[in-house]
């Protein structure tokens, strides 16, 4: 075979790859939405449905009034969001503080930091409980949010991506008799876009959809999120699937707008080259 | 530009208390080294003062309990090194250890071989590259307790697994309820979920290289493979370690699909060591179990956390 | 970007603020439940008619999903903060009793004279499973039992009539089966009966029921040790997989019994006959009932039945002052006053002792086979007692799936299930 026709079986073989592994990416996708819009009776249909024979719409108001889910979506928008903003907020400070300057035990610092990345959630629950009932926030959206606001991920992220913007700048807006306040507002936090991009994403999708946490710590309807809600549609023995799947692709909405408004500053924030200075 | 923002900044006036508070201190008598330092390590203050108040002290206090016998519900007693004892003696934990360790690895090792692959592939040059790595990426964007719901739906006997697999003579299997198939089901899903981000990653490693590097490669004769090997990979080296170890991580930490999608069994098969936790302490309310439980796979994590600072360090990151 | 941050910090402070719990109400009272939405709905009918009745002590009714809710309800036990009253599954009683975390029922805030009078106005056996050394800790609000249900339209295609030809014992399931099973090629199409195999709590419930009919126990009269790998226990384990192994009629890649949905093959005609809960009328509705028949737990000997009852029931958080206890008791009271409405809304029965003599019941008795699952309910006891509970009915399921799944000997299975229970029994 001449190179020219290696080149276009490549090319063509490539081509299908690509397909078919879009086709497998987004396969749950397309499941869940035609499952949203099947009868229950169509949901385990054999030979399988892939199609409904008729979108039920009315699927969709159904599932939602099966719980106050307007009250666990704005829940979960609202621990979401602030997460997201006290992860922005204290990550990015963080992150300068451990870039930039040299204090005693700034290693040992971010060790200590670091190490925290791999505490499972499922045994400090009831310690954690005991610090947030100290405060008496037990029940109340400060008890949802306070205790995720800084996760050393974020630290981490922030930190990697600071450490690569040159120093020069810094250096020169303090000759110009900046503050150092001022330097984080305004040389560095606009200079991270990308990398502020990436965590809002990530910390938005992790915490759009907390579950053991708000199980643990809000014991009323009007502070439930909405997985606890998805989760008690399961009933004793019981589950209406094509409801389940309605509120799914829901709750799906938001992750996938914030995800579309910060697409383009993901690829760029998260990249671990050490090469940009 | 620089000059106009440093000006805007000295304008803005500090608080008040603030003010005062650093007249007290004498600030402005510190020298610039050490205004530096007391600077940065203010800077990291709250982040350190909250992860203190929520995560380390929850930790010491795991730590405390794992030498106390407790069922939550009535006082601790000391217990010594018990919990540990009956931990190492208990061939659940055992099976969860290594239930852990296949889930980690099945997960982690396909996902940087295929995440490479993918941002290979999205970085070429092809027609409508921008929707197709939207497409890639979009999984990304779908929270935990979704991907659990629709991967249990389609696993499903009668789901939409079986039926592809049924067009190629495939018969049909219970995924989720047979032993042999239901923790492959499980990574399948990791690493579905797995590839996309660290995909981004991958990409976002393999643009910051830049183009001359490339050019020089083919002006000295490589192909595309000898560049790749001795171009990409070199430069991609720091990028891969940090890929290598946080998809080690985060394919540790897995609880929500096998809570959701197998309660850990069948037969234990998917009981890793975070749901193995779980269970010992809220159902079967042996807290300090747990908490010996927890120790290990902590201290399994720290150790890989250390080699992760090593080989950054190596690769040129710190 | 300093713009957008501000807003969303001081949106997240004003949240942190307003979010504060309001609630400054001492006097209500606080009623968690796992969740099952046919209970739920009544339950809440009928705290909306209790806060009608007494504006001045509110109850806030919440509910959970419930595999978690008892995970919470641990954790809240543990740290105090658990509601004034819950709602609990009997077989989890014996991990709390034995912890102090449920206060006493006192009979004589509910209209009785003492325990035993109590007794008397329930089924014989039905406080047992809530009663920890002589005192009551749990009022029950349903009791409910596992039944045969069958399906009478494959019963007639199969030339068989429902209403004799029923199974009564577990060989006669084998028997009958065959007869049901349809298959296509090798693979089978239609399960001719089937077990659920998707818990540990329901492994428990049959295996406990089939390991009795045979003469033993799960633990020995003291709770100390494992008998399950005896005699008794291995015929039991023997039963469970001989419809895989030896009659064939039942296939677990077949099976749709996946929680949350462990009956859906019977009313969706993959199973002919398969044994559930009385809940599950109610879950299947009139349409699907239609063509099923309920009839009694099969049995190893018919002549001297024997199977096992569950339920929920309300407890009392003692870490509430007394006061506030006897409020609770009155919401008790409240509760469970009208056992005819309970099991018209939810069709879950209740275990009193006039159950079904109540004015009305005919009707369900005739079409919704009350009799048969009043009958079991009076041939049932309730799961061994054990604090242990879980770590049992877990090592037991896992011994089951081994045989059924992998084949293994039921002996050898069941020997190290023992291993693993009587480890967590030595454990203090």
């Amino acid at each position: 075979m001449s190179r020219r026709a290696v080149r276009l079986w490549g090319g063509g073989l490539l081509t299908i790859l690509t397909i078919a592994g879009i086709g497998l990416t987004l396969l749950p996708y397309f499941w869940m939405l035609a499952s949203s819009l099947k009868t229950g009776g169509e949901v385990f249909e054999l030979p399988i449905r892939w199609l409904p024979r008729e979108p039920q719409w009315w699927n969709y108001p159904d599932a939602l009034s099966r719980g106050a889910f307007a009250v666990y979506f704005f829940n979960s928008a609202v621990v979401a969001l602030a997460v997201m903003a006290g992860n922005l907020m204290f990550c990015s400070l963080a992150g300068y503080g451990l870039a930039k300057f040299r204090f005693p035990y700034r290693e040992a610092s971010f060790r200590l930091i670091l190490s925290t990345l791999m505490l499972p959630l499922e045994i400090v629950l009831v310690p954690t409980f005991l610090v947030v009932r100290g405060l008496g926030l037990v029940n109340s959206y400060g008890g949802l949010i306070v205790p995720l606001a800084v996760d050393a991920f974020g630290i981490f992220l922030m930190r990697q991506y600071i450490k690569d913007l040159p120093d020069s700048l810094i250096e020169a807006a303090r000759l110009d008799g900046c503050s150092e306040r001022g330097i984080f507002w305004r040389i560095i936090l606009p200079n991270c876009k990308p990398a502020l991009g990436a965590l809002a994403l990530l910390t938005f999708r992790d915490n759009w959809d907390q579950f053991l946490w708000p199980l643990i710590v809000a014991s009323r309807d009007t502070l439930k999120t909405f997985p606890l809600g998805l989760a008690q549609m399961e009933g004793i023995d019981s589950a209406a699937y094509h409801e389940i799947m309605a509120i799914a692709v829901i709750g799906m909405i938001p992750t996938a707008i914030i995800f579309l408004c910060f697409q383009r500053a993901f690829v760029r924030g998260i990249a671990f080259s050490g090469l940009k200075e | 530009m620089a000059r106009e923002r440093a000006a805007a900044a000295r304008a803005q006036p500090w608080p008040r208390w603030l003010g005062s508070l650093r007249q007290a201190v004498g600030w402005r008598r510190l020298s610039l080294h050490t205004r530096l330092c007391w600077a940065g390590f203010l800077f990291v203050l709250p982040a350190l003062l909250h992860l203190i108040a929520f995560k380390f002290y929850p930790m010491l206090e795991a730590f405390r309990l794992s030498f106390y016998q407790y069922d939550l519900m009535s006082p601790p007693v000391f217990h010594g090194l018990e919990n540990y004892r009956s931990v190492w003696n208990n061939p659940l934990f055992h099976q969860s250890f290594w239930v852990s360790a296949k889930y980690m690895f099945g997960v982690s090792i396909p996902e940087w071989f295929l995440a490479l692959a993918l941002a290979l592939l999205l970085n070429r040059r092809m027609p409508g590259r921008s929707l197709i790595r939207l497409a890639y990426f979009f999984p990304i964007a779908m929270s935990q307790i979704v991907v659990a719901l629709v991967w249990k739906f389609m696993y499903n006997p009668l789901g939409v697994v079986n039926t592809l697999l049924s067009y190629v003579g495939v018969g049909r299997i219970n995924w989720l309820a047979t032993e042999e198939t239901a923790l492959p089901a499980l990574i399948l899903i990791g690493i579905w979920r797995g590839i996309p981000l660290f995909g981004v990653i991958y990409l976002a490693g393999l643009q910051a290289i830049p183009k001359e590097y490339h050019e020089a490669a083919t002006v000295d004769g490589a192909g595309g493979w000898q560049s790749f090997v001795h171009v990409t990979i070199p430069l991609l080296m720091p990028t891969i370690l940090f890929v290598m170890v946080m998809s080690l991580l985060s394919a540790m930490k897995v609880f929500l699909n096998p809570l959701v999608m197998t309660e850990g069994g069948p037969n234990g098969t998917t009981r890793v060591l975070p749901y193995f936790i779980y269970d010992t302490a809220f159902a079967y309310h042996r807290m300090g179990e747990a908490a010996a439980a927890s120790m290990v796979l902590f201290a399994f994590a720290f150790a890989l956390t250390l080699i992760q600072l090593r080989l950054l360090r190596r690769g040129g990151l710190e | 970007m300093k713009r957008f941050l501000s807003v969303c910090l001081a949106c997240s402070v004003a949240a942190v603020l307003l979010g504060q719990p309001a609630d400054a109400q001492q006097t209500s009272i606080t009623w968690w439940e796992h969740s099952n939405p046919p209970h739920n709905n009544y339950s809440k009918e009928l705290v909306a008619d209790w806060n009608k009745k007494n504006p001045t002590r509110p109850v806030e009714y919440e509910f959970f999903a419930m595999t978690p809710y008892f995970k919470k309800l641990s954790a809240a036990l543990s740290t105090r903060s658990a509601a004034d009253m819950f709602t609990v599954i009997d077989t989890l009683l014996p991990s709390f009793t034995t912890k102090d975390v449920l206060a006493p029922i006192r009979p004589e805030w509910l209209g009785y004279k003492n325990l035993e009078d109590m007794k008397k106005a329930y089924l014989p056996g039905a406080l047992e499973g809530y009663i920890h050394e002589g005192k009551l800790y749990a009022v029950p609000m349903i009791a409910s039992v596992f039944s045969l249900y069958l399906n009478r339209k494959h019963f007639r295609e199969a030339g068989l009539d429902p209403d004799k030809d029923y199974p009564r014992t577990w060989e006669d399931i084998g028997r009958v089966g065959q007869k049901l099973v349809k298959m296509q090629g090798s693979t089978m199409v239609r399960e001719g009966f089937d077990f659920a195999m998707h818990s540990s709590a329901w492994t428990m419930w049959y295996m406990e029921a089939l390991t009795r009919q045979y003469g033993g126990s799960i633990l020995d009269r003291a709770g100390r040790k494992c008998t399950a790998n005896g005699e008794a226990g291995v015929k039991a384990m023997q039963v469970r997989s001989m419809y895989v192994h030896k009659y064939k009629i039942s296939d677990p890649t077949v099976s749709q019994a996946t929680n949350a949905l462990p009956a859906d093959d019977l009313p969706k005609g993959r199973v002919s006959m398969f044994i559930t809960h009385a809940g599950s009328v109610a879950q299947f509705g009139p349409k699907v009932m239609e063509d099923m028949k309920v009839v009694p737990l099969p049995q190893v000997d018919p002549k001297k039945p024997i199977s096992v009852v569950y339920g929920f029931a309300l407890a009392v958080n003692p870490q509430v002052p007394e006061a506030k206890q006897k409020m609770v008791h009155d919401l008790i009271r409240h509760v469970v006053r009208n056992p005819k409405e309970w099991y018209e809304k939810t069709s879950y029965p209740y275990p009193s002792a006039n159950f079904l003599e109540l004015p009305g019941m005919d009707e369900a008795r005739k079409t919704r086979y009350l009799d048969v699952f009043v009958g079991d309910i009076k041939t049932g006891t309730y799961v061994t007692r054990s604090p242990y509970f879980i770590e049992i009915s877990d090592a037991m399921h896992r011994a089951m799936e081994r045989v059924v799944l992998k084949h293994e000997d039921p002996k050898a299975s069941l020997d190290q299930a023992c291993k693993e229970i009587d480890a967590a029994l030595a454990k203090p």
